[in-house]
């Protein structure tokens, strides 16, 4: 595809919708899915001049289209790229749960993405190494540093955000050892190491 | 009771447990997102980095071209100047067919006993064809004798073949077709392997780049004509931009085949010369589906493309020669140029440069101001060409009156030029609208609105084309009406991307087959690989900041107007990408290209290029801004070098050195002394006996060891050639 950063990104295309205000971050997702608007109600962005400048290059990676937004269903990689861990369900409810078609489809762009982002960076749910560790732990039966790859590969598969086969292969890949046995300290810190 | 309390017991402690659980399986699923997501980031600023150095490589080749076009329209015959790069304008002697013949004879050449090789004989049959694949499989090399009389019997079959093929699904048959192979030989056996072999059942679309880069061009090329000659109702081959021999002197099948054929290559090449300009230029299926290389433009007209005379366009390049019919009713191509030129009286010498005519803009000095000012697209060299009209015009009618006629019949050569061109080297976009294509500098780029009026106007309901790498081997576009197909895997470096290819039964709807060769890539994990190409990318990158010191200096003393020496990330981003136009996340890449900074974030630029700084062996004694344009230009350099070598030697004299120099200084408008140039060819002309040899030469001047090289093995960024193990060449071959 033509590079993004060429003028010619700026010829456009069909207008959008007026952007209304999202709803605000309230448990129930009553009202029906409206693109973002340039204000997320309830957050104040505070991103310094220069990390605003980091999302923004890290967005244009992720315009694959070339008119400055970002669909739907990019939302979370985003995020994630920028060093942020939310769940699906969580992006899916600051978008007001877009449909099936809407998360492929409706696009967004950079103006409306930094409010969801701070929204994340703001909310609790923060993990760090000794998280990831004590969640491994529970799978550790015998106490001895190590967990059963086929256990974590049922769990992992069948519970919580499940994930297939394939990304269970990715995520295990090299890590067992003869006995089918992962060390999970090991393991945790040569992940977290990217 | 008991057992209903211990049971609630039981319950809450398992259930307890089940809580935990779940919150454990989140979040080791977060963590996992977290990663695969900044992997993918990795991946894809690594792939900017390949791609968009690749693309103003070729935009590099094409403004040479162009540039050395216009010295030649601007010397005197007699100049020694003129006669080194003349002879790849003049693409045909004026000569006959039945000469050409002669010239391409094989028969004289005698196959030796030891010869351990395949041997052909003619008509070519299935099992030769099978068998040749299996002997280049395990790396045998086919007799010269035996490639010439291959490279005969298919350039006479290639020229009864149409502009645009058509062929049908008709027998429920399945169309299999392939993208890009550039030399990866690897890649042609995986798809022989995993599809089977082109047969009466079994038919092949090859959509063009079957050369350069990659190590086997030559391998491949004869693997498809071979099944071409076989089944010449079965296997389609249309042309590709790099089916050009100006392209391939930059991007290694030249020197390819020249390494393996040191007697016969010059030969071989001039041969493949005619071959490419006779290869069909689309492919049309049950009428419905387009295939062809790069792409459309928003005048593409197909039944205009039908009608032309293909072979004249030996380059797609440059214009088209002239064919003439005498008197007698055969057939002489002379150049188009010539013909102007011969009626011109204008003189200029390279050895006193003066302020050229109507290209102002060679007043530049770097590579990048110069692409800036020369606009290569064919409107441009329409409108240069107009210019150039009336000064040519008043001579031409005095002395030639039929050239009056020529110009309009020139008219119509130009646009079928431009519709050559527009085939071979578009890409798609996704806006609306049809735009020069400046990366590339060939071509255009269309939008779905193109697509959308063009399958209208013919009636057609899909476009397969290739020319762009894809991470997946294929990618759609244009609301699925386009489909770029990709056949080269890990193409920018080991585990970089997968190649496909596609079948088409007669529902016409394509099903994509994807693979990856190499056994290195499948033992990796996805990071590994990821991590690998990154570091590759990098290297690379470095080396190209590095080749434009002097220039980003420059830019950052513009942003520091206090000449402290440092700035914020932000302006230096700005600089660097104001000097190296090549769009990337500057700011991200930022980790790896600069590790010190200063408490409060700023950058020491100073120090960063000593950082960057990368010596090479005994260069201190040479100038610095010299080093700097042979970093910088090296692939340019080698380009004009292997031009100037007009025997294909590999050697080139003491004096052809120099007049070589002299022309890149005009080209980059840079004071070069002789004293600088001696300088240079007293480092390599290590026996003093006068000639330098070409590989010697750029060798010295590598910025990367010669181990880490061959060790990556097929790396195009490290000059022209992809084998760098020298090979010393069968002198029975």
């Amino acid at each position: 595809m033509a590079p993004k950063k060429d003028p010619k990104a700026a010829a456009k295309k069909a207008p959008e919708p007026a952007p209304a205000p999202a709803p605000a971050p309230a448990p129930a997702p009553a009202p029906p899915p409206k693109p973002a608007g340039v204000d997320l109600s309830a957050v104040k962005v505070e991103f310094t001049p220069d990390q605003i400048e980091d999302y923004k290059e890290a967005f244009g990676l992720f315009d694959r289209v070339g008119d400055n937004k970002v669909a739907y269903n990019q939302i979370a990689d985003m995020m994630r790229a920028l060093g942020q861990n939310p769940t699906n369900k969580e992006v899916n409810k600051i978008l007001g749960n877009p449909s099936a078609d809407e998360m492929v489809h409706k696009r967004i762009e950079f103006e409306a993405f930094l409010p969801m982002l701070q929204f994340i960076i703001n909310s609790p749910n923060k993990a760090g190494f000794e998280d990831y560790v004590e969640g491994l732990r529970v799978f550790d039966k015998e106490g001895n540093g190590t967990v059963m790859g086929a256990e974590l590969r049922i769990v992992l598969s069948t519970l919580g955000e499940k994930m297939t086969e394939a990304e269970i292969d990715a995520l295990m890949a090299g890590q067992e050892d003869e006995n089918g046995c992962v060390n999970y300290e090991a393991f945790v810190k040569h992940i977290m190491s990217v | 009771m008991g057992c209903g309390v211990t049971k609630s017991n039981q319950f809450h402690k398992q259930s307890g447990k089940a809580v935990t659980t779940i919150k454990a399986a989140v979040l080791i699923q977060r963590w996992y997102r977290q990663y695969v997501a900044r992997t993918e980031m990795r991946r894809r600023y690594t792939w900017h980095i390949f791609q968009s150095i690749e693309y103003s490589g070729e935009q590099a080749q094409i403004k040479l071209y162009n540039f050395l076009g216009y010295l030649m329209d601007n010397f005197t015959p007699s100049s020694n100047e003129r006669n080194l790069i003349s002879h790849i304008f003049r693409e045909n002697e004026v000569c006959r067919d039945a000469e050409w013949e002669r010239y391409f004879c094989y028969k004289s050449i005698e196959v030796p006993e030891i010869y351990s090789g395949p041997h052909l004989t003619f008509p070519l049959t299935v099992e030769q064809a099978v068998g040749l694949v299996e002997a280049f499989r395990t790396k045998k090399q086919l007799h010269s004798r035996y490639v010439l009389q291959l490279l005969l019997e298919t350039w006479k079959l290639l020229r009864m073949l149409p502009n645009i093929n058509r062929i049908s699904t008709c027998q429920s048959k399945e169309i299999t077709i392939c993208g890009d192979l550039h030399g990866q030989l690897e890649d042609l056996l995986l798809i022989f392997y995993k599809n089977g072999m082109p047969s009466l059942e079994k038919p092949y679309v090859f959509n063009g780049d079957f050369v350069d880069r990659g190590k086997d061009s030559i391998e491949i090329l004869l693997v498809l004509f071979s099944f071409l000659l076989v089944y010449p109702s079965d296997v389609y081959l249309n042309r590709g931009n790099h089916e050009d021999h100006i392209v391939n002197l930059r991007y290694g099948f030249t020197k390819e085949v020249l390494t393996k054929y040191k007697m016969h290559g010059k030969r071989i090449l001039k041969l493949l010369q005619k071959i490419f300009s006779w290869l069909p230029l689309a492919t049309v299926i049950d009428q419905k589906v387009l295939v062809l290389h790069g792409g459309i433009s928003d005048s593409t007209d197909l039944n205009l493309l039908a009608r032309v005379g293909r072979h004249s366009y030996v380059s797609a390049l440059r214009p088209p020669k002239k064919r003439h019919i005498t008197s007698a009713g055969t057939s002489i191509d002379s150049d188009m140029d010539e013909d102007i030129w011969s009626t011109n009286r204008r003189r200029a010498s390279l050895t006193y440069p003066k302020p050229l005519g109507t290209r102002e803009s060679f007043q530049n000095r770097s590579l990048q101001d110069f692409s800036d000012r020369i606009r290569v697209n064919v409107e441009d060299e329409l409108e240069i060409d107009k210019r150039r009209q009336p000064i040519f015009n008043r001579s031409e009618k005095e002395t030639n009156p039929s050239a009056s006629s020529d110009s309009v019949s020139s008219d119509n050569i130009k646009e079928e030029w431009k519709q050559i061109l527009d085939l071979l080297w578009s890409d798609p976009m996704s806006q609306n609208g049809c735009i020069p294509n400046e990366v590339r500098g060939g071509g255009c780029y269309w939008g779905p609105d193109v697509t959308e009026d063009f399958l209208n106007r013919h009636n057609l309901q899909l476009i397969i084309r290739s020319h762009e790498c894809k991470q997946d081997g294929y990618e759609f576009c244009h609301n699925r009406k386009v489909l770029t197909l990709f056949s080269a895997s890990n193409y920018y470096d080991v585990g970089s991307n997968r190649g496909a290819y596609v079948k088409l039964g007669p529902d016409l709807v394509p099903y994509m087959i994807q693979y990856q060769a190499s056994s290195m890539t499948r033992e990796l994990t996805v990071r590994q690989s990821v991590g690998q190409t990154e570091r590759s990318a990098l290297k690379v990158l470095r080396e190209q900041l590095f080749a434009h010191r002097s220039d980003l200096i420059c830019a950052f003393r513009k942003f520091d107007s206090g000449n402290t020496g440092l700035l914020s990330l932000h302006d230096w981003a700005s600089a660097v990408e104001s000097v190296m136009h090549l769009g990337l996340p500057w700011r991200m890449l930022r980790y790896q290209l600069v590790t010190r900074k200063t408490s409060d974030g700023m950058i020491e630029y100073h120090e960063w290029f000593n950082e960057l700084a990368i010596k090479g062996p005994n260069t201190d004694h040479i100038d610095q801004s010299l080093l700097e344009t042979l970093y910088r230009h090296r692939s340019t350099l080698e380009t004009i070098f292997r031009i100037v070598d007009t025997d294909n030697s590999g050697f080139i004299t003491i004096e052809d050195f120099r007049q070589t120099w002299k022309l890149l200084s005009v080209y980059l408008k840079m004071e070069i002394t002789d004293e600088a140039i001696s300088d240079l060819a007293v480092t390599i002309d290590s026996n003093q006996d006068g000639s330098i040899d070409i590989d010697e030469f750029m060798e010295a001047f590598r910025l990367t060891d010669k181990k880490s090289r061959l060790e990556r093995g097929r790396s195009m960024f490290m000059g022209t050639a992809p084998d760098l193990t020298k090979l010393e060449g069968d002198p029975n071959i």
